[in-house]
């Protein structure tokens, strides 16, 4: 084969392979590869020279046309992918934002933490089978007191200062009348928990007028202090933390028999003693027993083929503890600060 | 409760607790007996120790005062310079040094006294407090006193008190005798005799005549006391009242109050001349009936009150409070020690009724041993001789016409081990039982009768055994078990859990969780609200006159409130001026009102936004976009399609009228939304934008839950168009998105406003519209001639119903 078409040949490849690698943009690398391989381009004028050849010599140079063409191809084809993605990461720089700190929208609702332990103590309760009853806050004298053996003129009336708005009806004292209404629309074995706000007239440094109880009855045909202990022994690790104890003291309420007040290990000094738990060790987090045989009178249950327990706490006594909150003022407050810290 | 522990040991051998208190009141606790506070009066004596004067000598500065080396333990002395006179060296004197504390909050410190120096006190008995011995002069001590020791040590000064929470059940142990009673069977000690009055005088002339007319006088004694010479108390009386806090009047009226505080007993002491016609009558009270206390207060009776009368006048209102012209006074000769008992309802409604609180009535309300007024009305006429002389007559009256007779209460141990959960056993119980001075009968193997004594008047029915048994065996012995559990279990209270739902939603939303008092102040209120009728237009049900607490504890919160929104203004209004200026809250809570004598409590939901995000990408959008912008979400949660928000009929007043709607979920109104009103927030000196919300939240709940239904989702291409009308300046969007929908029909998804505007061009009744439409069919992809189609209904509905003009 004539050495100058060859020559030819591979000055074209040579000047392509130079203009190729020289081009920046994708526009510039393709202006190159219509210069070479287009319809008028180098290499296809080069295909013209076939004409001149001798017979023999035609499918050689064929081959090495096609062999030319294809290695440019491929060379355009790679730079042109490499300068795509030049391009879109320069793109990405030119769009680089500070993302050191929120631009906007952090914010977020925040749940009450009255309602939140309110919450986790329904949900860990339901585990045991308990499911959530509520009642009215003005609630007939006969439901709040009565009816869980607290007659009138009681001293046991003393324990809960008590707002009337008219000669039978109180602002709850606490949730137990729940229990009550339980007991006469629902039949036994019944495991319910009630929960809502009460009222006492009573504000203080400790002592909100209106805050919230969650209680617990558990009827069947045979329940045990034992059991009491065991239910209230799990609700209070599942909620403070496995390695609290719970004690139980002897105590009254009219409708328990025999009745105790719970006290925790206290979570924060873990039981070493701390201002919380006033260098005790222990932190008093309810009261309890198991229901007074008057109040299954009351509600026309069969006893004894019926007995039960019954337990209460108060929430934001829970929420003090568990969050460490300084001042049960800060509740009915609705600051914002102290909403969003929780 | 305050109980003085030297006191106890009167009756009960606690000695051995003087120097661990904390012990004894471990038991005590630990038996339902809790003991609140422990305060060791021998605290003002730290720091107080035995010395020894190794030297005296004039202060080199002063004539009267004495420079004295004293040796005070561990090999150091002091130099103490001393006003008194009547110590020498070779004294053993008691020394308060820096530190001390003495009584009158009188602190001993590092100090000169005339350019010497002086490290402490040599003291009186004064000084330390110590009041029954009256001397001015320094205490010196007996030679064999150790020097350095601890002078409470030395003096047995050790007395330490409890404050007992004492349960309403446990009225017996309202007395240092009842408490020490429980002891004895808690620690198994014996219980020492009460020591009384057993000589008496013979004569008879001088008698009180008794009358009992109601039968709630359930006993009446009394003992008649002459020659009586009434004067302060003596100094051990005085400092044992003064011990659990009770000031000394007298001789007389301070053994009554002795007596009651250690026996439990109330009692009153009468001025014996005073009593017209030397009888003692005891009738219910008559309406309208006037009577003046010691204390000098004007009763004026209901007729319910049990009184206390001589022949012409009432004395005392009973186991309440004495009359005025009947008490001890300083002249009085010859008293009437009344030991009563009286029906204990009776006393707490007439104590409540008139508000007199008195540890008398505070012990009858709760109960008082019927068995024991003899006993203590011979205590106290013993010390009363003992305090104020006299002679006591020896036929007392006592009237005691149904005694209580405690009725035997059948207990098995099969019932205690049952309900204790571990086995129960014969021997501890029939302890236990014989220990609270039961008497107890065995029946069979397993079942007892068990007789409670008088003083428990908590125990009835065998679960209260069950309680002594678990009490006594300690309640930590309680194993911990759980129940079976073998029931059905029942869903939540739907609506909780509803109320839960809207409440991550409303979180989600920004908005965080309020919690408001259901009680407020009703004039505050009153002022926020103006009228109440126009809330009624919008289903919120808002009376006029709010439910009144009729003992509020003060006029901030003497109603049950109405509103939920006043409630959130108010939070609104703190957070701001508390510096929180932007903010997002919401409550779901009771209202309340009043149908005759039905209360009703409807639930709301109510929200506030105050202030505008703060930030480079923060939006502009009235707050009150936002709310909408919830409740729609909300709508949506709860499968809520049919809804719309429409200006108001009838102005709410606190709102802002031009920026304010009713919210409708079909075709019934809900509640509203709406800016404040602008003079509210100008008043409030609030600065920020404040939208706020109020829904009848049972009204939203009706027909929940409402079920989801799936809708094929079409997989035809979607086409926008826009679209810039131009219509009339009051044209609401709502109308116009609507007739937009209409007049396409099914193949409508989803009409957008982009832009509203008032161009320059347009004049003032005209504002230009910019929507984006976007058109789906569920069957095919639209062609250029079906959306072109499309768009001629679009601009034709418009122009026809809206007058509306392509710009």
């Amino acid at each position: 084969m004539e050495k100058t078409v060859q020559n030819q040949l591979s000055s074209i490849k040579e000047n392509a392979i130079k203009d190729f690698t020289k081009a920046e943009s994708t526009s510039e690398l393709y202006n190159f590869k219509v210069q070479y391989l287009g319809k008028t381009g180098a290499l296809t004028e080069a295909m013209k020279l076939m004409v001149s050849l001798p017979k023999e010599e035609k499918p050689l140079f064929g081959k090495l046309v096609n062999e030319v063409k294809a290695e440019l191809e491929n060379l355009y084809l790679s730079l042109e992918e490499k300068i795509k993605n030049k391009e879109i990461d320069s793109k990405m720089q030119n769009e680089k934002i500070d993302l050191s700190f929120a631009a906007a929208g952090t914010e977020r609702g925040h749940e009450h933490p009255i309602f939140k332990v309110t919450n986790e103590i329904v949900n860990i309760m339901s585990r045991l089978g308990y499911s959530l009853r509520t009642g009215p806050l003005v609630e007939k004298d006969y439901y709040n007191f009565e009816a869980l053996n607290i007659p009138p003129n009681h001293p046991a009336r003393d324990m809960q200062d008590t707002f009337f708005v008219d000669e039978t009806h109180v602002l709850r004292t606490h949730t137990s009348p729940i229990q009550i209404h339980s007991l006469e629309n629902e039949k036994p074995p019944l495991r319910i928990i009630g929960t809502g706000s009460v009222f006492r007239c009573d504000s203080d440094i400790s002592h909100l007028p209106n805050f919230h109880q969650i209680e617990g009855m558990c009827v069947d045909e045979k329940v045990s202090m034992a059991d009491l202990k065991g239910t209230i022994s799990f609700f209070v690790k599942e909620f403070f933390g496995p390695q609290l104890k719970t004690r139980f003291r002897p105590s009254f309420f009219p409708f328990t028999e025999p009745s105790a007040e719970v006290d925790c290990s206290c979570p924060i000094c873990k039981g070493k003693g701390c201002s919380l738990c006033k260098q005790t060790g222990w932190i008093e987090i309810g009261g309890c027993g198991l229901i007074n045989p008057k109040v299954f009178e009351f509600a026309k249950i069969q006893y004894p083929r019926w007995q039960g327990f019954a337990f209460g706490f108060g929430i934001e006594r829970m929420a003090i503890i568990k969050y460490g909150i300084d001042d049960i003022r800060h509740f009915p407050k609705n600051d914002v600060r102290f909403l969003s810290q929780f | 409760m305050k109980i003085s522990l030297k006191w106890l040991n009167d009756y009960v051998d606690v000695s051995d607790y003087y120097k661990k208190p904390n012990e004894l009141a471990d038991h005590l606790t630990r038996a339902g007996l809790e003991v609140e506070e422990i305060t060791d009066l021998s605290a003002s004596l730290n720091h107080v120790v035995v010395g020894l004067i190794t030297s005296k000598d004039k202060h080199p500065n002063s004539d009267k005062l004495s420079l004295c080396q004293v040796e005070i333990g561990l090999g150091k002395t002091e130099q103490i310079v001393c006003g008194a006179q009547n110590h020498k060296m070779g004294d053993k004197v008691i020394v308060a040094l820096p530190g001390a504390i003495l009584p009158g909050n009188f602190a001993i410190k590092k100090s000169k006294i005339r350019d010497i120096e002086s490290n402490g006190m040599l003291c009186s008995y004064k000084e330390i407090g110590v009041i029954d011995k009256n001397s001015d002069g320094i205490v010196i001590l007996e030679p064999s006193a150790t020097i350095g020791m601890a002078y409470a040590d030395y003096a047995g000064i050790s007395d330490v008190t409890f404050e007992l929470k004492v349960t309403p059940n446990r009225a017996d142990c309202l007395s240092h005798y009842g408490l020490a009673r429980e002891i004895g069977c808690l620690l198994n000690r014996k219980v020492k005799p009460v020591e009384i009055l057993t000589k008496f005088s013979t004569d008879k002339t001088t008698q009180i005549k008794l009358e009992v007319q109601s039968d709630l006088c359930l006993r009446y004694s009394g003992r008649y006391l002459s020659g009586v010479k009434i004067g302060p108390s003596p100094e051990w009386l005085k400092s044992r009242l003064e011990s659990i806090g009770m000031n000394s009047i007298n001789n007389i009226v301070d053994v009554t109050n002795y007596v009651m505080l250690e026996l439990g007993q109330p009692l009153h002491a009468f001025d014996a001349d005073q009593l017209s016609g030397s009888m003692i009558k005891i009738r219910q009270a008559t309406n309208q009936e006037k009577f003046k206390t010691l204390k000098d207060q004007d009763l004026i009776l209901k007729g319910d009150e049990l009184l206390i009368c001589d022949h012409e006048k009432a004395v005392a209102m009973a186991g309440v409070i004495g009359g005025l012209n009947s008490g001890v006074q300083d002249h009085t000769k010859n008293i009437f020690i009344e030991s009563a008992n009286f029906n204990s309802m009776s006393v707490r409604k007439s104590s409540r009724i008139h508000g007199l609180e008195t540890d008398s009535a505070y012990r009858f309300s709760r109960g008082v041993d019927q068995s024991q007024t003899l006993l203590a009305m011979d205590r106290a006429a013993l010390l009363m001789i003992q305090c104020a002389g006299g002679t006591a007559y020896g036929a007392p009256i006592d009237v005691y016409n149904h005694p209580t007779v405690k009725k035997p209460i059948h207990i098995t141990l099969k019932t205690i081990s049952e309900r204790l959960g571990y086995t129960a056993q014969a021997d501890l119980f029939e302890q236990f039982m014989t220990g609270l001075h039961c008497e107890i009968k065995k029946i069979s193997e397993d079942s007892y009768s068990v007789i409670p004594p008088l003083f428990r008047f908590d125990l009835e029915q065998d679960m209260d055994l069950v309680e002594e048994y678990a009490r006594l065996n300690g309640y930590e012995n309680i194993q911990e078990t759980l129940p079976v559990f073998n029931q059905q279990p029942t869903p939540h209270d739907a609506f909780y859990l509803l109320k839960n739902k809207i409440s991550v939603l409303m979180q989600s939303c920004n908005f965080s969780q309020a919690f408001n008092y259901a009680f407020t102040s009703k004039n505050n209120e009153d002022q926020f609200l103006k009228n109440t009728e126009t809330l009624k237009v919008y289903s919120l049900k808002t009376n006029e006159k709010p439910v009144i607490i009729l003992n509020p504890l003060s006029e901030e919160l003497n109603a049950l409130r109405r509103s939920v929104s006043f409630s959130l203004w108010k939070n609104t209004t703190e957070n701001f001026h508390m510096g929180n200026e932007r903010g997002q809250l919401f409550e779901i809570g009771p209202v309340f009102s009043q149908d005759k004598n039905i209360f009703i409590e409807s639930n709301r939901l109510a929200m506030t936004i105050w202030g505008n995000e703060f930030g480079i990408h923060s939006s502009t959008t009235p707050n009150v976009y936002k709310i909408r912008a919830a409740i729609e979400k909300l709508f949506q949660l709860l499968g809520i399609n049919s809804y719309s928000f429409k200006d108001l009929e009838t102005k709410i007043p606190f709102l802002h009228f031009g920026q304010s709607s009713a919210v409708i979920i079909e075709g019934k109104y809900v509640g509203f939304i709406g800016t404040v009103h602008p003079q509210y927030i100008q008043n409030e000196k609030i600065r920020v934008d404040v939208a706020m919300a109020e829904l009848d939240l049972d009204m939203i709940c009706q027909g929940q839950p409402r079920p989801s239904r799936f809708k094929s989702v079409s997989t035809y291409q979607s086409v926008d168009r826009d679209f810039s009308f131009v219509v009339k300046a009051d044209q609401t969007m709502n109308d116009f998105m609507t007739d937009v929908k209409k007049s396409l029909g099914s193949v409508c998804k989803e009409v957008r406003v982009f832009d509203i505007y008032q161009a320059d061009k347009l004049d003032k009744t005209q504002k230009s519209v910019s929507v984006r439409v976007t058109m789906q069919s569920t069957e095919l992809d639209l062609t250029e001639s079906m959306i072109l189609d499309n768009v001629n209904k679009i601009m034709n509905s418009a122009a026809k119903n809206l007058d509306a003009k392509l710009r």
